[in-house]
């Protein structure tokens, strides 16, 4: 038979980022560490997910930001993904991060053809600088719009509405984690089931009210929150 | 000028490699029709979009490439060729659309929404489908008409149409929409999706160009980069230049198949129009993975 004609081919790409607050309010009551514990212990059921789909290549990174924001862990296939623990202190500059976000969801270094990345905000606290105009930025971006944009907030002092914002859909909400079962659970949830989501999505039909965003699967419930007391 | 009497037109339509593993079928459709007199020439695909709340899209997609062949009733008019543009710009896009929902309405009245069907979408869902039943059905569109005066191309929602010249120059004749990206895409269930479809109509002063490939979004998806896919115009040109045009119908199903496979995993279709040189008959249009949903009662055929 005659050669294949075309160029290379290629599994389509799907970026995961986690956004991580690392401002110094973290440090109390055991938050970061709790979100450390989470995400190390999502990491094989994420990428249990990602082998079921292997027409997807996930590429998890991860941004922290306080004062000011950092690459803490750059592009890396999920099968080589490794957790380094994060550490808390300083601001949460919320709007630095946003921006940083922003220019790597440009077209390039995004290819048109990936699939819609996963955004996973995560915070405890209120933006300390221009976290508008970090937003602005990401809506900015044909990737940022088209972004699967999740949000976990930690502990009742995070600032919801500024989470709501950041979602930007009026029927996702942000995740509320009251302590740490609440946050290993919320995490799962983003590493499998909105993966598996964004894996393998649909076309959706543009201008249809309430199809223009990607539809998830439902969180599943606490396995009994009576059990639970809050501390964050 | 060079009569399109002597094309020939091969088509393709695999199940993606995903929908294999979830246990869900083909969701494109692909049709190709001759006029009696072989001229016109209609090649139409259309990829249903699968999602949760277009259930149906399958069917869509089956209704919309027997809806594109209306078209070949009016390219018989003598209305000149400035008259078929305007035609085809101003009142072909509201034909399609008007006629593929006639069509899906009158479905719909056969074979209403089931509980099972309504039970499987959340509020939102069903909310959104009973201001616009339309919805489950959603499907993208992709035409070319060849006739001997003119080359019509049309284009709702994602997907792909590249050309090729005897001189081996690649280009496409519907750009990019910049705004299709992250799985969204125009559709006929758009409102007023007839505003969402793009046309070019390209007069024939000179040849006609020696390739036409159209396919639906999983292929192009399917290689690393742009260069790759227009790679394949490229190769398969080569071939039928090199006299292999058996060579491509041999070989077509299994390259979408390692495509699918090795890519996107999404559906692939794809149609082929190229100009023979030799003075044979035209081909038929072969279709290589029929549908074969027995609740769809206007399966299309390959040539009319």
């Amino acid at each position: 038979m005659a050669i294949r004609p075309g160029g290379e081919l290629a599994t389509r790409p799907l970026h995961f980022i986690w956004i991580a607050d690392c401002s110094g309010s973290m440090s109390t009551d055991g938050k970061i560490q709790a979100l450390n514990n989470a995400i190390r212990e999502a990491l094989p059921l994420m990428r249990s997910v990602a082998d079921d789909n292997p027409n997807a290549e996930v590429l998890v990174r991860a941004l922290r930001f306080s004062g000011g924001a950092e690459w803490h862990v750059k592009p890396t296939p999920i099968g080589e993904f490794k957790w380094t623990d994060l550490r808390a202190h300083g601001q949460t500059d919320l709007g630095y991060a946003l921006n940083m976000v922003a220019e790597e969801l440009r077209i390039p270094p995004m290819s048109e053809r990936a699939l819609p990345p996963v955004l996973v905000l995560i915070s405890d606290g209120q933006p300390s600088d221009d976290y508008i105009g970090g937003l602005e930025a990401l809506m900015h971006e044909p990737w940022g719009k088209k972004a699967v944009r999740i949000a976990i907030a930690i502990g009742e002092d995070a600032d919801t509405d500024v989470l709501q914002q950041f979602i930007g859909h009026p029927d996702l909400k942000p995740l509320q984690a009251n302590n740490p079962e609440a946050l290993v659970r919320h995490i799962k949830w983003v590493s499998t089931a909105v993966l598996k989501s964004a894996s393998s999505p649909a076309s959706q039909a543009a201008g249809v009210p309430l199809l223009t965003h990607m539809p998830l699967p439902a969180l599943p419930p606490a396995s009994d929150p009576t059990l639970v007391d809050d501390v964050w | 000028m060079t009569a399109p009497t002597r094309w020939r037109t091969l088509t393709a339509s695999v199940c993606g490699a995903a929908h294999r593993r979830r246990g869900l079928p083909n969701q494109d459709a692909v049709r190709v029709t001759r006029c009696p007199d072989h001229a016109p020439l209609i090649l139409a695909l259309a990829d249903g979009h699968g999602s949760a709340h277009c259930f149906r899209s399958r069917c869509g997609a089956r209704l919309a490439v027997g809806v594109a062949h209306l078209a070949r009733s009016q390219l018989h008019e003598p209305v000149g060729l400035s008259g078929v543009r305007r035609w085809a710009e101003e009142q072909l896009p509201r034909e399609l659309v008007r006629e593929w929902r006639r069509r899906v309405e009158r479905h719909l009245a056969r074979e209403p929404f089931t509980t099972d069907e309504l039970d499987a979408l959340d509020t939102a869902g069903r909310r959104t489908l009973a201001a616009n039943p339309f919805v489950a059905y959603g499907t993208t569109l992709l035409m070319v008409i060849v006739a001997p005066a003119f080359i019509l191309y049309l284009q709702l929602g994602d997907g792909d149409i590249l050309t090729v010249a005897a001189s081996g120059a690649i280009e496409r004749p519907i750009a990019q929409d910049p705004r299709l990206i992250a799985n969204e895409t125009t559709s006929l269930c758009s409102p007023q999706a007839w505003d969402e479809m793009r046309v070019t109509f390209q007069a024939l002063a000179g040849a006609p160009p020696g390739l036409i490939l159209a396919a639906t979004d999983g292929y192009a998806n399917s290689f690393r980069d742009e260069a790759g896919f227009r790679q394949v115009a490229h190769d398969l040109w080569e071939m039928i230049r090199g006299g292999d045009w058996a060579g491509i119908e041999r070989g077509l199903p299994d390259w979408l198949h390692e495509a699918t496979e090795q890519g996107s995993g999404d559906d692939i279709t794809v149609g082929l129009l190229a100009e023979r040189t030799d003075a044979g008959p035209p081909d038929a249009a072969p279709r290589l993975e029929r549908d074969t949903d027995p609740h769809e009662r206007t399966a299309p055929t390959d040539a009319a």
